[in-house]
């Protein structure tokens, strides 16, 4: 339990530095971190393969590409846009009901029903692999056309157009 | 199901067209396909449904209602597309691909039995629709257009997401008959996370279908959009949007009903009010049509908020109205933009006497958006008003009678362009191709009929 309210403090804290760092750069690389404690997370509740697919695609996959679409656009500067305060204001109280809301929601439950405690081995890519080519089988399938959807997609907007007539 | 398989294969074909250079197969193939995409669901008509594929998806005559409105409005869309597309650009087989993909995903959140189907089915209309929407790479609206949709969408998705997280931390299950069935045995000890489930529910929901105060993408991305994708958008994609909602509340979140209307009929009044009212200070006929759409999103809000046994037929009418007469004026849109260069009102002028059939159309459809008796949309406002009467929620009625009144106003706006003034100068004559005068022709008899006979559709659900 220890080492949880140790992690769980560390991706607050990154997360806090994510959002209240200045420089992109130093922003994106806080949000590598964040990512890096989730794993740890997981690793805890013993989903080993969220774990893993958390460290190479969101970690080493989108984390890269963010630096890359970072650099390329050569926002290493201390860019803040203008923002009214009173938006502002509005955006803090909504974001501080919500998080009231679920806080209240969460210290109401009982923390050892059979759904948040559950079944300790349902995260190993073994009882996954079951559960998805079995009853998640549809949406499974069909989720290849979403990914295809997104390939023809990428692939039409960064084409370059070579119009004949 | 079999509709399903034939509109994913037929993108996959279609695709194939593409790259052999077939262009002048691609409408008729992909026409082909919907037919028997129809033919498909027509098939299951009446049938008894149970959930299929481990409780995944049921194909009841609600899904199968609303998945025939879908395909017949996409038929009646992509009729218009022969020559459109190809003046966008010269990669027409991914458009149309593209559409059957949205197409198919629209059929999953009509159809869907479990959440992970509904979120797939959503994702994949959205995604879709973020590439469709900013096709045209050189026009600025429409990249600002596409971003804005990404970003907000993306953005929703994670409330949809966490929604559906806290009813699976509360009830333990994706399937929405398990989520009913804990709803009904514990009305007590609902668990708290459910409340917050239901409402992140409703938020990314209203999101998908714009309505107030998550509508601020609607107006930029409806403009920037191709007319061809906005009319897509706001129809076929809206339908769907609604049919999910419909099944979510009015089917799985009934036992709870005295907890959601309230957050609904709030979400309701300021979606009139908000549309309505900007809608009327709209010049450009496109952008009136985007904040109408607003107001329709909340007119189509009032069978879920007063459930009773006529909401589904009343929803399903409202929403074939509203097809119908959204395509018929996209399509004289599009028609009027191609030989005036203007999507303003003013580029309506004088249409009455230069093309009488297309001003005519034209009229009809304002009248069915607006409300106007012997039209479909008369039918579709009349039986939203008689559930929210059998409710007595007769406050939210004035509003929404006020709110039908401004939409008069704003509606004959480009009647009397049409009629009343004369063009100051002559652009090019407008001509009708023939797959446009079959499109107009159908929308208008259809409207029509629907409005003198309406016991044709009341009937079916």
């Amino acid at each position: 339990m220890t080492i949880f309210y140790f992690v769980a403090f560390l991706s607050i804290f990154f997360a806090l530095m994510t959002i209240f760092t200045k420089n992109p750069v130093h922003s994106v690389l806080y949000l590598v971190i964040t990512f890096f404690t989730f794993t740890v997370h997981y690793i805890l509740l013993n989903a080993q393969f969220l774990a893993v697919v958390n460290f190479i695609v969101y970690m080493g996959a989108i984390m890269v590409l963010f630096l890359f679409v970072l650099m390329l656009l050569n926002l290493n500067k201390d860019i803040e846009p203008m923002r009214s305060n009173l938006v502002k204001i509005m955006g803090a109280v909504a974001g501080m009901c919500m998080l009231v809301t679920f806080l209240g929601a969460f210290k109401v439950i009982e923390s050892n029903n059979e759904f948040v405690t559950g079944n300790s081995d349902v995260g190993l890519v073994k009882n996954l692999g079951k559960v998805l080519f079995d009853e998640f089988l549809l949406p499974f399938e069909l989720s290849s056309i979403l990914l295809l959807t997104a390939m023809v997609g990428a692939i039409l907007l960064a084409k370059k157009e070579t119009k004949e007539a | 199901m079999a509709a399903i398989i034939t509109l994913s294969l037929l993108g996959i074909l279609v695709l194939y067209l593409g790259l052999f250079k077939a262009k002048s197969a691609l409408l008729p193939v992909t026409l082909i396909g919907l037919l028997v995409a129809l033919g498909c669901e027509l098939a299951l008509w009446g049938g008894d449904a149970k959930p299929i594929y481990s409780g995944m998806v049921v194909f009841d005559n609600f899904a199968l209602a609303f998945s025939i409105l879908c395909i017949v409005t996409t038929g009646l869309i992509l009729l218009l597309s022969k020559a459109y597309f190809s003046s966008i650009s010269n990669n027409v087989a991914e458009y149309y691909c593209l559409i059957l993909f949205s197409l198919t995903g629209a059929l999953m959140v009509s159809a869907y039995h479990n959440f992970a189907m509904l979120f797939i089915g959503i994702e994949v209309m959205s995604v879709a629709l973020y590439i469709l929407v900013g096709i045209r790479k050189t026009d600025f609206g429409s990249n600002e257009a596409a971003l804005k949709y990404f970003l907000m969408g993306a953005f929703s998705t994670g409330f949809l997401l966490f929604g559906i997280t806290l009813l699976y931390g509360a009830t333990g299950t994706f399937d929405i008959t398990g989520v009913r069935e804990y709803l009904i045995a514990n009305p007590q000890q609902i668990s708290p996370y459910f409340y917050g489930g239901v409402l992140l529910l409703l938020i990314g929901l209203c999101f998908k279908v714009g309505a107030a105060p998550f509508h601020f993408w609607t107006p930029d991305v409806y403009e920037g959009a191709p007319i061809l994708i906005t009319s897509y958008m706001s129809t076929v994609v809206k339908v769907a949007s609604f049919a999910g909602f419909l099944r979510l509340f009015g089917y799985v979140f009934v036992p709870l009903h005295d907890f959601w209307p309230p957050v609904l009929l709030i979400v309701i009044i300021i979606t009139l009010f908000i549309g309505n009212i900007t809608a009327m200070m709209q010049a450009s006929f496109k952008r009136m049509l985007a904040y109408s759409s607003i107001s329709h999103a909340g007119y189509m809000l009032f069978a879920i908020v007063a459930l009773g046994a006529t909401s589904t037929s009343s929803i399903f009418t409202y929403a074939i109205a509203y097809s119908l007469s959204s395509v018929a004026a996209f399509a004289g849109l599009i028609l009027v933009k191609r030989a005036k260069g203007s999507d303003q009102f003013v580029a309506f002028n004088g249409l009455g006497k230069t093309n009488p059939f297309l001003a005519f159309v034209i009229t009809v459809a304002m009248l069915s958006l607006a409300g106007i008796p012997l039209t479909a949309g008369f039918i579709g406002k009349f039986m939203m008003f008689n559930t929210v009467m059998q409710d007595y929620h007769i406050v939210l009625l004035l509003l929404a009678v006020v709110n039908a009144a401004i939409g008069v106003f704003y509606y004959l706006r480009v009647v009397v362009h049409m009629y009343f003034k004369t063009a100051e100068d002559e652009g090019g004559a407008i001509v009708l191709p023939l797959s446009f005068k079959v499109v107009l022709a159908t929308t208008v008899a259809l409207t029509l009929l629907i409005g003198l006979y309406p016991d044709c559709i009341i009937g079916l659900l």
